[in-house]
C-alpha cells in the first residue's frame, strides 16, 4: 500500500519512520522525499495489510504526521483522453509519456500515486482507483 | 508596392474551379513545410493551392447563442440556468448566451458552460430551469423543460476569441504548486506547459493575414464555420492575433468540442478549429512554409501574478515539442495544453473534405487588421505614490556635515534623507546606515558618503509599481520628484505597509 505522509515542523526533525519500521516491523520503501526545515512530505510503499497496516498507520499518526492512503491503481480512460499533454510534464517521476504521435503512454512502474496528473486533466479522464 | 490580399498566384475563384473538378493540390501545413525544406519555396509555390491548419486547444472565450422557442403562456427569461449553469439573458425573451467559463452552481470548475455545449452537440438532454419577472406579454413566471439541440430553434457557436496565433509558454519559479490556466505548473521551474500548434497555427501560417478576414470559410468543430472579424486582444504586432469565429452548433461533432475543467482555475471548452489558406502570392506560401524551428515565444514565469510576467527566455515549438527545454542549466520537462494529436487530425480533415470537394474557400470581405493596440485597463481605487507619500520631509545640501544630517533624520523620523541642491533638485540620498559608516570612517560631508544613482518615482506612478521597485532594488523608501526633479515627498515601505492593512480592514 502506497503512502503519502505529510510532517509538520514539531516532527519533521525525528527519526519516525526508522523508529515505525522498528516498531511495528514493516518493510518500507521510500518512493520519494520532501523534506524540509518546517515541512515535508514523503510518499512510501508499505509491505502490509489489514492489520498490520492499520498498526503502522495509527503509529504514524500518534507522531503527528498526517497521513494519506494512495490509490492502488492510476487508470487513463483513453475514450475520454484528448491527447493534450496537460499531465505529461507535471509528473514528477516521468510516468506519463507522449508518443510520437502525441497519444499518451503510462508507465505503471514509475507512478507513486501521487495523484497530480489526477487535477491536471483537462478532460478528467485520470483516476485513481483504491 | 504590393497590396495585402493580391492574387498574383492564383484567385479564389481558380481554386474553388479546381476544388470541384478534384484537381486542386491540397496539403497540411505540416506536408507544406517538409515539401518547402526539400523543394524550395517557388516551385512548392507554383505547385500547392491550398494549405491547411489546424489547432486544438482550451479556448475560454467562447460560448453559444440559443433561441429556445416560446412558451405557452410565454416567458420572458429573467434568470435561466442549463444543468444549474447560469446564461447570459439580458437579450430578447428566449435567446440566452451560455459562456464557456460559467460555471455549475452546484458541481463548480467541475462542470461548466463548455459542458453544456459539449452535452447539446453530443445530442444529450440538458436541464433548463428558468424565472421570468412576470410582465403583461409575458405572464410566466416559471419554467422548468429539458432541451435538446434538435429541439431549439437557433443554436450558434460564437467564439470571441479563439485560435491565437502562438501563445506564451509557462513555467513556475516559485516553491508553491501553481494550478493556472496553463496548467499545474510544479515549483521551483519543474515544468513546462505550453499552448498553440506551432508549424500547424492557423494565424501563423498566414501571417500578414492575406487570406484572413470577414467572411473566411474555416473548419469550426466539424462544421463550415466563418471568421466574423478580429478576435478580442487581437495583437498582431506581437504575433498575438486572434480570431473571432461562428459556426452552427447543429452541424458540430462532439469530437472537436469538449468541456474542460482546468483544476482550481475554472471551466473551459477545447475547441477544435483549422483554417484553410489558399496559396494566392509567394508571401503566403513563405509563412505557410515556416516551421517549428522558426517559431519563436516567451517562457513566462507565472510564478509572479501580475499582467507582466517576465519572460525567462525565448523558445522555439520545435524546443517546446521535443518535450525537454533547457531553463537555467536544467532540462525541464515540457508538455502542450493543446492537443496536437487532435490539430494533426483537423488539419488532415480539413484537407480530405477539400480534395473531395466538400468544401470551398471563401474570399474575405475585409482582411483582418495588422494592427491595433492591447491596453491595459486604468482601475479606478488604485492608489498613486502621490496618495500616500509623505510630504513633510527633510532635505540638506550636499555641503551639510555629518552631524548635522544626523539630527535632520532623528528630527523628522524618517530614514531618508535627500540631498538636494540650491533648487531643490535631487542629487542623492543618505540613510542613517551612510551616517553610521561616515561616523566609522571619518567623513565629514554627506557629498563623499551619498548615493548619487537614486531610484525615484514621480507621483502619478502605482503603489503597485512602487512596491516591486522598492523590492528589487532591495530598499525600503525612495523620493517622489516632480517633472523638473525637485523633490516633492518620500515614499518608504512602512506608508504601503500601512495602505495594504487598510485594504485588508475593509
Amino acid at each position: 500500500m502506497k503512502l503519502k505522509l505529510a510532517y509538520t515542523r514539531f516532527n519533521v526533525t525525528k527519526p519516525v519512520l526508522s523508529q515505525a519500521i522498528l516498531k511495528t516491523g514493516v518493510a518500507i520503501n521510500i518512493l520519494e522525499a520532501k523534506i524540509g526545515a518546517s515541512y515535508g512530505e514523503m510518499v512510501v510503499d508499505a509491505n502490509a495489510d489489514g492489520r498490520d497496516l492499520a498498526k503502522l498507520i495509527s503509529f504514524l499518526e500518534a507522531e503527528g504526521l498526517t497521513i494519506v492512503q494512495l490509490g492502488e491503481a492510476l487508470e487513463i480512460d483513453l475514450r475520454k483522453c484528448i491527447s493534450c499533454g496537460a499531465c505529461v510534464s507535471p509528473c514528477p517521476t516521468g510516468a506519463i509519456m507522449q508518443l510520437p504521435s502525441w497519444e499518451i503512454e503510462f508507465d505503471d512502474t514509475k507512478c507513486i500515486r501521487c495523484g497530480t496528473c489526477v487535477g491536471a486533466c483537462p478532460v478528467r479522464a485520470i483516476r485513481l482507483t483504491t | 508596392m504590393s497590396t495585402r490580399g493580391e492574387e498574383t498566384l492564383r484567385t479564389y475563384e481558380e481554386v474553388n474551379r479546381k476544388i470541384v473538378s478534384g484537381d486542386a493540390v491540397v496539403m497540411t501545413a505540416d506536408e507544406f513545410v517538409e515539401l518547402v525544406r526539400a523543394g524550395g519555396i517557388e516551385a512548392a509555390a507554383k505547385e500547392v493551392d491550398v494549405v491547411t491548419t489546424g489547432t486544438f486547444g482550451a479556448m475560454c472565450s467562447s460560448g453559444a447563442f440559443l433561441n429556445i422557442g416560446h412558451t405557452e403562456p410565454p416567458i420572458r427569461l429573467n434568470e435561466c440556468f442549463l444543468n444549474d449553469v447560469p446564461c447570459y439573458t439580458g437579450l430578447a425573451a428566449v435567446d440566452i448566451f451560455v459562456g464557456a467559463t460559467a460555471m455549475s452552481r452546484t458541481r463548480g470548475i467541475e462542470y461548466g458552460g463548455g459542458h453544456v455545449i459539449e452535452d447539446l452537440v453530443a445530442g444529450r438532454e440538458v436541464e433548463l430551469k428558468a424565472e421570468g419577472r412576470g410582465t403583461d406579454c409575458y405572464p410566466r413566471r416559471y419554467l422548468e423543460t429539458t432541451i435538446s439541440l434538435e429541439e431549439i430553434n437557433q443554436a450558434v457557436l460564437l467564439n470571441p476569441r479563439n485560435a491565437y496565433e502562438r501563445y506564451n509558454g509557462a513555467t513556475n519559479s516559485s516553491d508553491r504548486l501553481l494550478h493556472t490556466y496553463m496548467g499545474t505548473l510544479l515549483p521551483k521551474l519543474g515544468n513546462i506547459t505550453y499552448s498553440g500548434s506551432g508549424q500547424l497555427s492557423p494565424l501563423y501560417k498566414d501571417r500578414g493575414f492575406e487570406t484572413l478576414g470577414i467572411g473566411t470559410r474555416i473548419f469550426l468543430a466539424g462544421a463550415a464555420g466563418y471568421i466574423v472579424g478580429e478576435g478580442t486582444q487581437h495583437h498582431p504586432q506581437k504575433q498575438l492575433g486572434t480570431l473571432m469565429v461562428r459556426g452552427d452548433l447543429k452541424e458540430m461533432d462532439p469530437l472537436y468540442l469538449k468541456g474542460a475543467s482546468i483544476q482550481d482555475y475554472g471551466p473551459s471548452l477545447y475547441v477544435g478549429l483549422g483554417v484553410p489558406l489558399p496559396i494566392i502570392n509567394l508571401r503566403v506560401a513563405k509563412t505557410a512554409a515556416t516551421p517549428d524551428e522558426e517559431i519563436k515565444t516567451e517562457i513566462k514565469d507565472y510564478g509572479i501574478a501580475s499582467s507582466a510576467r517576465p519572460s525567462l527566455r525565448t523558445v522555439t515549438y520545435a524546443e517546446l515539442k521535443s518535450g525537454r527545454v533547457n531553463l537555467n542549466g536544467r532540462d525541464v520537462p515540457a508538455s502542450p495544453m493543446s492537443s496536437h494529436k487532435h490539430a494533426k487530425e483537423i488539419a488532415e480533415e480539413l484537407k480530405g473534405r477539400i480534395k473531395k470537394g466538400r468544401f470551398l474557400l471563401s474570399r474575405p470581405a475585409e482582411l483582418l487588421p495588422i494592427e491595433r493596440p492591447l491596453k491595459l485597463l486604468r482601475t479606478k481605487n488604485s492608489h498613486t505614490v502621490g496618495d500616500i507619500m509623505i510630504a513633510n520631509f527633510a532635505t540638506a545640501g550636499p555641503r551639510c556635515d555629518i552631524s548635522r544630517a544626523a539630527t535632520l533624520i532623528v528630527q523628522s523620523g524618517i530614514d531618508h534623507l535627500p540631498i538636494v541642491d540650491e533648487g531643490g533638485r535631487l542629487i542623492g540620498i543618505v540613510t542613517s546606515w551612510d551616517i553610521a559608516k561616515a561616523v566609522a570612517t571619518g567623513k565629514q560631508h554627506l557629498r563623499s558618503i551619498m548615493t548619487t544613482s537614486v531610484v525615484s518615482f514621480s507621483k502619478e506612478d502605482s503603489v503597485d509599481e512602487a512596491a516591486n521597485r522598492l523590492l528589487t532594488n532591495h530598499i525600503s523608501g525612495a523620493p517622489v520628484v516632480d517633472r523638473e526633479n525637485k523633490v516633492v515627498g518620500l515614499i518608504t515601505i512602512e506608508d504601503l505597509t500601512k495602505l495594504y492593512g487598510r485594504r485588508g480592514a475593509r
